[in-house]
This record gives structure tokens, C-alpha cells and sequence, in this order.
């Protein structure tokens, strides 16, 4: 294992791996590593990594900008607590998959970014993608780059930044990241509909997410996955100053009843970080779907353990391994991704992140991915 | 602008080629002089060239078929919308097919359910929100040139609009594409779900300006209109005092839906022409929309009229829907009454921190002195995106040049002070020598690889966005002269 302190040593790290042809794994706090294929050489041995934990810290945080610039391995707990000094916080709500993943390091900036890993609050404002404004990285040939830029709207180039969410690691070695922040609502509260089936309560969630209440969180869970019994609840979170905050309740009330109470604590940072199936064996699925077909694929996928977040955008289960096909098969047919999140190793290895793409889009993802690492040397195979 | 060379060896097979065309679209193709002069420049009117020929596909399977053709021959492709591309990404090539996507209008589908429109490319802007609108929703993205641009264009310019402080830009508001790559393969990119299943290529094809494929269609998001929106004026006696209260809304946790500033040459022009009812004798006006349920409105409207107050402004707010409507349509015709000040002008579209706004100010004044032409700024000023807009005659000896000369300083002060060549614009052939004052050959060559990920025979919109080291031929310049801009009914930006 290799660290590394500033992007010099990055560029050197890369060229010696240029050099010997050695792909290796790009390690930041560690704590999504066990997502997607794992990560061996041609003789199973584990690759060697690149420990980019000592790239940490916030360069620059400009409030008034509505901007934060950051080393790659900038805890979040770190980043959120500083934005929240200046009742701010990130453009986007990272999900912290430690728990769930059993992980005991620190998630960080880049880790959440890298992932696309966004909680229950992208039905707000949208994934990490939608607020990286700029990064610097270094790719495949050593050079180290800058995507995007430091404000808030630009054209200029190709939108790089939007390529490095989700990427994985693949890409390049992220060595610093600027963010769009947005003010934090001073008030939030949850509101919950108790006892009602899947298609009652997402058709619920759905009329949220079609007003113009702007939820921060909409969320179903059938009853083994509440405290409470009953056939399921329908959650919203709601967020303002005191008085809009109370104007949306009022109007929430009006469109759904007055059988809406609300609850006391914040359920969705659970529902977010998957921690909700921490304890539950078996693989751990993310379904991306058309929302309104929610209850229907949660029929017929029919798992014990499920919800539906994002107002029914994102399917999360638990299935037994031997269920693999028949989720993707299920995923497909509706147009959807079916993302393994959480696998033994030999489920990574054999399912992949995500279903094989059509040809032609594979062939693209892999001239992209050659575009920045030709000799395939960061996270090789994890996407 | 130096333009590419034309291959010659493709325009001696002109003939040839428009007869492969029409075998594919047979009722779409224009080869006659007449007709392609309708074609030969999008809305950066300093430059013009008549394409080889044009080709209207009708469905995707035409568009593929161009493209597999197009491919074997060798022959360059520049895809076009309505061509009111302000950075000259539309403009033809002398040796190149244009594909006009003008034809591919059909609304496909509208998914309440999903919050989801799904539309050919050439369904323009404004008819998605008016699809949508008897039933409360609209498309947030919102260029002033909307009733005009198409759906397309704006996925290949990444489109903004006075709206998109707190509603995004085209690529905030995409849930997918379909498109048919160089060679004719077609891949569809996300979709109602959103989800890619790899690498967000939904997300580089935005704002790509026609350079990696051509869009054959488009799923937006839809949104429930607010019910309330109300609208602010706020007026300054100095443009630093105006800038430092655009700072200090942002900074005060308000995301205004629209905010945008004009200085006193630019509010008495646009007071000629369509008296909006700006306030007389001011330096430099706000103008401020807060939308939401009521009581979000409510508060957002008092700490923008504290705040103005702070920093010495007087508000005024719209009493009703007529007189926002008039206030707004004065900004939205900033661009047709500046015209009226001299023959010719050109937009600029740099993004810079909103903090360094008094020093540009300060410094686009003085380039006004040495270049010894006039100019006016309305802009975008929640997001920092400036329009300056540089009046000059081109009949004037030297002018025009002095002019571009101007725009690309303001240009480079922009990235100077930390920010961007382009905030929503593109950079087209207008600032494509720009590049080079922004990004590194390494950062350039990055971003070239990524072109040929896509396009390895760089066959789609060359001489476009990136800046051609070969060598080039000048192309004489040709301006429209007099007020006989390109689209002159829309309203500017
Ligand atoms: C009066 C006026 C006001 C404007 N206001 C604004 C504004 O407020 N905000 C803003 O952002 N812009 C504004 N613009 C700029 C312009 O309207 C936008 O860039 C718009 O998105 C261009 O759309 P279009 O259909 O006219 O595309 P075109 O001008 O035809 O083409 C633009 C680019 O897109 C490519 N392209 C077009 N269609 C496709 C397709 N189907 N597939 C692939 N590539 C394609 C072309 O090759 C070209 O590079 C304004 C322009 C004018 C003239």
C-alpha cells in the first residue's frame, strides 16, 4: 500500500504504475470498498492500493459563493459539520454506506461522489452530479487535469465533472472536488401516513412529488420494516423557515388527509444509507426505476424485505443470492438498473454493479473509460 | 475566426452525395442554392457558410442511416436545431452535411405519474411547458429564446435561462436521451428511471455542442408550477452597491427562483423601447423573482427588502401579474433595445465568482474606454453569468474587429478572476481560440480524447469547441448590417 500526501505524489504513483503495468485499487476511507467486482490480479491476489487518505481537508469554503472546495478524502462528517457553522450544507445528500456495508472507516467526499451514492434527499436536489462543479484528478497517462471549473454555471468544455460521479474510481485519482452548497432549511419534519398498501401509499407520495411542496424525502415501507404493524406507511419530510414549513404541512394535509401525523425523528438518514438492511442477510439490491411502476415491481419482485425511496425511483431489497437473475430480469423489462450494493464476493464477482449494457453503449462505456485510463489501470473491473 | 479547410476531394462529389441523401430521406433534402441560404448561419450572424447540403430526417432510422453513409465517406456532419445557437455551433460546413432536426417535432408522451415529458428533438422549448400547462406543470429551463429553440439544441448547449438559479440548467432537468452515435449505432442514455447503468454519459452528451452524436430524443423532467411567484425591482446608485447586494442575498440563505442585474445604459435603453417601468435615474436595478408556497415567498420577499435597504436600494414590487409580466418582458428584450443604440452588437457569456463582480465591472469599463466602443451589461446575476453586450458599426473601419478584440478580453478577465468562457452559451467557433486561455494542452487533450471516444473519425461539428492547431483558412467575414439580426422577434437571452 502506497500513500500518497499531495497530487505530485499521485502523478509519480501513476507513472510507476504505468510504467510496471500494474492496475491497482484507489483507496480513500475505505468504506465502500466491498461495491461492485472485487478488485484481484490475474492470479486472485489482491491489487495494490493507493491510499488517498492523506489528501483530506477543505482548501477553500466560500459561503457566499455557495461553493466548497475540498482534498478527496475530506470526511463528510467533517464537511457537513463546517457547512452546517454557516447553516449550509452540500449540494447534494451523500449516503453513508458504512453501516451496511460493515465497513469501520470514515466515508469521505470523494468516496460519496465516485459512488453516486446520494440519500433520500436527491429527489430535492439531485444526485452528486447534479452539484460537482469542478475537480482536479489524475488520469491514466499521469497528467493531472481539471473538469468543470469553480462556478456555478459554465459551458465551457465537455461537462467532466458530471462523468467522474458514478465512475466508480475508474476514471482518474480525484485529488480535489468543488461543490455547490445550498442553504440549510432551518426547520424539517417528517410526516407519516401509517396502515396503507404499497399502491395506496406510493400513489400518496407520487401526488407529493407532483406539488409544489418541494419534499426533501418521500418514502414507503411496507410493516416488517416499521416498528409499528400495519400493512405499510407512506413518509414525507418536509423543510423550511417556521412558517412556510407549517404552510406545507397545512397544504400536505390538504392533498392526503387528515390521517397524516406527525413523527418525531428523522427516519430518512437510515432510509438513505441503507442502514435499514444492515442486519439483514443476503444480498442488498438498489432498483433505479420509472417511480410510478413502484408498487407493481415491488409485487413481483416479492421480497421479504424491501422499501421504496426517492417516491418509489429506487427499489432497496434484500434477496437471496439464487434471486440474482430473476431481479435483473425484472429490472430490464422495466427499463430500469438493478445495482448489486451489497454481495459476497463471489455474487460481485460473477453479477457486476450493475446487468451488462447493450452492445453498442458497452462499447462506448469502455472508449470513454480508455479516453482517461488506457491501460485500465484504476479500479480495473469495479464498474 | 479562422474557420477549417474545406476538403475539396468532398465538394467535388457534391452530386453524388445528394443523390445518397435523397435515396434516404427522399422528401428531405435541400440542395438548392435558395433553399440552403436559409441555412448558412445560426444566430452568430458575423459568420456564414452555405452547407454541402441539408437533410431533414424525418425518424431516427433516417438519422442513422445519414450518419452510417456519412461515415463511409468521409463526410463531416453539423447537426442543427432552429439555429439560434449564439456561439456559432450551428454554422454549416462548406464540405459538410447539416442535419436539420426541425422536422422531428412530435411530443411522444406526457408521464404525469413519472413527472416526465418524453419529445423528439426538434419540439421546441416552449411547447413542452405549454403541452403541460392546463394541467399546472411546465419545463423550468427557460432561455429567452424559447418559443424558437429546440429541445435538442438546448441537451447540445446545456441550455440556462433567467430561471435556472434555483431550477437548474438543461442538465438538472434530463432524465434521458436517445441518440445515434457517429457510424449510425444507436444507444439510448438513461430514461424515466434516470439510471445509466455505467458512466453518466447522459451527462458529457450535455452541453457537448453537436460534437459526439446526434440527439433523436429527449425525456425531461416536468414540475408543478409554484403558486406563488412575486416579483421585486431594486434600484442602486452605484453598481458596486448593486453587486455587493447580489452577494449578500446569496449569502443570506435566499435562492431567489431569478435575479438578474442591468446597468443604467442598459435600463434606459430597454425603457425606450418597450417603458417596462423601470426607476429613473438609477446606476444599475435588480430584478428579483421569489416563487414557493406562500409563506416561503412571503419570507424570501422581506429578506430581499432588508437586505436592499442594507445596501443602500430602494424596492418596488410588481402589484400584479400585468406589471410583472411588463417588468420581465423588458429584460427579456434587453437585446432588441440595445440594438436600437447602434448598427451591430455581439453577446458575451462569461461565468465569473459572483464576489469578483465590482472588479469586472470596474475593468469591462475601462476595455470600453480603450477599445473606444460602447457596451451595456444586463446579466444573470445570481449565478454570476454576465451578458455584456458590445455595440460597434461595422461599416465602421475596423470596428468589427475591435469589437471581437473586446469580447475576448472580457473573455479573459473572466477566467482571470476565476471563472468560465461560457455560462450557457457554448463556445461554438465564437471562443473556441478562447480554450487555450482556460485549459492546459494536457486538460485539452483529455477532453479531445473524450471526442474521439465517441467520433474517432472527427467527423461530427469539426472546427467547433476545440481549437484546430492545423492549419487554417480565413473565410471572409460577411455581417448582417442594420437591424436585420437573425430571429429579430424573439427576445434576447
Ligand atoms: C434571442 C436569443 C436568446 C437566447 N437566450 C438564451 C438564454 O436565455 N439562455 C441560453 O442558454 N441560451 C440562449 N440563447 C442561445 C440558444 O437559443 C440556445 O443555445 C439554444 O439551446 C439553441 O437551440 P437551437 O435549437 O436553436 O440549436 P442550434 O442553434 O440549431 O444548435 C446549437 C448546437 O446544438 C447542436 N444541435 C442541435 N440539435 C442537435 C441534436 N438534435 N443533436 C445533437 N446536436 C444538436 C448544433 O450542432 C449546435 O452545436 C439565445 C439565443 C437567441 C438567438
Amino acid at each position: 500500500m502506497s500513500r500518497v500526501a499531495n497530487e505530485d505524489q499521485v502523478v509519480d504513483f501513476v507513472h510507476a504504475a504505468r510504467a510496471g503495468k500494474t492496475p491497482f485499487e484507489i483507496v480513500a476511507g475505505g468504506t465502500r470498498r466491498a461495491v461492485g467486482r472485487p478488485l484481484l490480479d490475474s492470479k486472485g491476489a489482491d491489487l495494490p492500493m493507493l491510499d488517498v487518505s492523506g489528501l483530506s481537508g477543505i482548501v477553500k469554503y466560500e459561503p457566499a459563493e455557495l461553493i466548497v472546495t475540498a482534498q478527496p478524502a475530506t470526511p463528510l462528517a467533517e464537511i457537513k459539520a463546517v457547512l452546517a457553522q454557516k447553516n449550509q450544507r452540500l449540494g447534494f445528500d451523500p449516503a453513508d454506506w458504512s453501516m451496511l456495508l460493515g465497513s469501520n472507516g470514515v466515508a469521505t467526499l470523494a468516496g460519496a461522489a465516485s459512488c453516486d451514492a446520494s440519500g433520500s434527499g436527491k429527489l430535492r436536489h439531485g444526485g452528486a452530479r447534479d452539484s460537482l462543479l469542478g475537480f482536479r484528478a489524475v488520469n491514466g497517462l499521469g497528467e493531472s487535469f481539471r473538469g468543470g471549473a469553480k462556478v456555478v454555471k459554465n459551458v465551457t468544455g465537455f461537462d467532466l465533472p458530471k462523468l467522474m460521479c458514478g465512475a466508480f474510481g475508474t476514471l482518474g485519482v480525484l485529488t480535489e472536488l468543488t461543490f455547490r452548497v445550498y442553504p440549510q432549511p432551518q426547520f424539517a419534519t417528517t410526516l407519516c401516513l401509517s396502515d396503507v398498501t404499497p399502491e395506496d401509499g406510493f400513489a400518496h407520495l407520487r401526488k407529493i412529488a407532483l406539488s409544489a411542496l418541494e419534499p426533501a424525502g418521500l418514502a414507503y415501507l411496507p410493516g416488517n420494516m416499521l416498528a409499528e404493524s400495519g400493512q405499510g406507511a407512506a413518509l414525507i419530510k418536509l423543510e423550511g423557515a417556521r412558517q412556510p414549513l407549517e404552510e406545507k404541512i397545512a397544504l400536505a394535509h390538504g392533498l392526503l388527509g387528515n390521517a397524516l401525523r406527525r413523527i418525531e425523528d428523522d427516519p430518512f438518514a437510515a432510509i438513505g444509507s441503507g442502514e435499514q438492511f444492515a442486519d439483514i442477510p443476503g444480498d442488498i439490491w438498489r432498483v433505479m426505476i420509472a417511480r410510478a411502476d413502484a408498487p407493481r415491481l415491488a409485487k413481483e419482485l416479492n421480497v421479504r424485505h424491501w422499501l421504496g425511496d426517492w417516491a418509489g425511483a429506487v427499489l432497496w431489497m434484500a434477496a437471496d443470492p439464487s434471486e440474482a437473475p430473476r431481479i435483473r430480469a425484472i429490472a430490464a423489462k422495466a427499463n430500469g438498473q438493478a445495482m448489486l450494493l451489497r454481495g459476497s464476493a463471489a455474487s460481485r464477482a460473477s453479477l457486476g454493479l450493475f446487468a451488462p449494457q447493450p452492445h453498442a453503449l458497452a462499447a462506448l462505456n469502455r472508449s470513454v473509460k480508455a479516453a482517461f485510463d488506457p491501460l485500465s489501470l484504476f479500479n480495473p473491473g469495479r464498474l | 475566426m479562422l474557420l477549417p479547410i474545406t476538403n475539396a476531394s468532398i465538394v467535388a462529389r457534391r452530386a453524388e452525395i445528394v443523390a445518397a441523401l435523397k435515396e434516404i430521406v427522399p422528401d428531405g433534402v435541400v440542395a438548392d442554392p435558395s433553399g440552403l441560404a436559409t441555412f448558412d448561419s445560426d444566430a452568430l450572424s458575423a459568420y456564414h457558410q452555405m452547407p454541402l447540403v441539408c437533410v431533414l430526417p424525418s425518424n431516427r432510422q433516417q438519422v442513422s442511416d445519414i450518419l452510417k453513409y456519412a461515415e463511409g465517406q468521409g463526410v463531416p456532419i453539423v447537426p442543427r436545431g432552429a439555429g439560434t445557437s449564439l456561439s456559432g455551433g450551428a454554422l454549416p460546413r462548406e464540405d459538410g452535411i447539416l442535419i436539420g432536426m426541425g422536422r422531428m417535432k412530435r411530443i411522444i408522451e406526457i408521464d404525469y405519474e413519472n413527472g416526465c415529458v418524453v419529445v423528439e428533438p426538434g419540439v421546441t422549448n416552449m411547447n413542452i411547458t405549454k403541452a403541460v400547462e392546463a394541467n399546472g406543470f411546465y419545463y423550468a429551463p427557460d432561455p429567452s429564446s424559447q418559443i424558437a429553440c429546440t429541445i435538442g439544441g438546448n441537451v447540445a448547449e446545456n441550455s440556462g435561462g433567467l430561471h435556472c438559479l434555483k431550477y437548474g440548467l438543461t442538465t438538472n432537468n434530463l432524465l434521458g436521451v436517445t441518440m445515434v452515435l457517429p457510424g449510425g449505432e444507436i444507444v439510448t442514455l438513461g430514461g424515466k428511471s434516470g439510471a445509466q447503468g455505467g458512466l453518466d454519459l447522459l451527462g458529457v452528451i450535455t452541453g457537448s455542442e453537436g460534437l459526439l452524436g446526434v440527439v433523436v430524443e429527449v425525456v425531461v423532467k416536468i414540475l408543478r408550477k409554484a403558486p406563488v411567484t412575486r416579483t421585486l425591482m431594486a434600484s442602486f446608485d452605484t453598481v458596486p452597491a448593486a453587486g455587493a447586494c447580489v452577494a449578500a442575498i446569496i449569502a443570506d440563505g435566499v435562492v431567489p427562483a431569478a435575479m438578474e442585474f442591468m446597468d443604467r445604459r442598459a435600463a434606459e435603453a430597454i425603457e425606450d423601447f418597450n417603458q417596462p417601468g423601470y426607476p429613473k435615474g438609477a446606476e444599475a436595478i435588480l430584478i428579483i423573482d421569489a416563487d414557493g408556497v406562500q409563506a416561503d415567498v412571503a419570507y424570501a420577499v422581506s429578506r430581499v427588502i432588508a437586505i436592499v435597504a442594507q445596501c443602500g436600494g430602494k424596492t418596488v414590487e410588481a402589484t400584479d401579474e400585468k406589471q410583472r409580466a411588463r417588468i420581465w418582458s423588458g429584460r427579456k428584450a434587453a437585446f432588441a433595445a440595445m440594438g436600437r443604440l447602434a448598427p451591430d452588437m455581439i453577446c458575451m457569456d462569461g461565468t465569473i465568482p459572483r464576489h469578483a463582480l465590482p472588479q469586472v465591472l470596474e475593468e469591462m469599463a475601462k476595455l470600453s474606454e480603450h477599445y473606444g466602443l460602447g457596451f451595456c451589461n444586463v446579466f444573470h446575476a445570481g449565478d454570476g453569468n454576465l451578458h455584456p453586450l458590445i455595440i460597434f458599426d461595422t461599416m465602421k473601419d475596423g470596428e468589427f474587429e475591435r469589437a471581437e478584440a473586446f469580447g475576448a478580453d472580457i473573455l479573459r478577465l473572466c477566467v482571470k478572476v476565476g471563472g468560465v468562457l461560457s455560462g450557457e452559451h457554448g463556445i461554438g467557433v465564437e471562443k473556441r481560440d478562447l480554450m487555450i486561455d482556460m485549459f492546459t494542452t494536457a486538460e485539452l487533450e483529455q477532453q479531445g480524447r473524450v471526442k474521439c471516444a465517441f467520433d474517432a473519425q472527427g467527423l461530427f461539428n469539426p472546427g467547433k469547441v476545440f481549437p484546430t492547431l492545423s492549419a487554417c483558412v480565413e473565410q471572409g467575414h460577411i455581417h448582417v448590417h442594420g437591424a436585420q439580426l437573425p430571429h429579430p422577434h424573439l427576445p434576447r437571452y
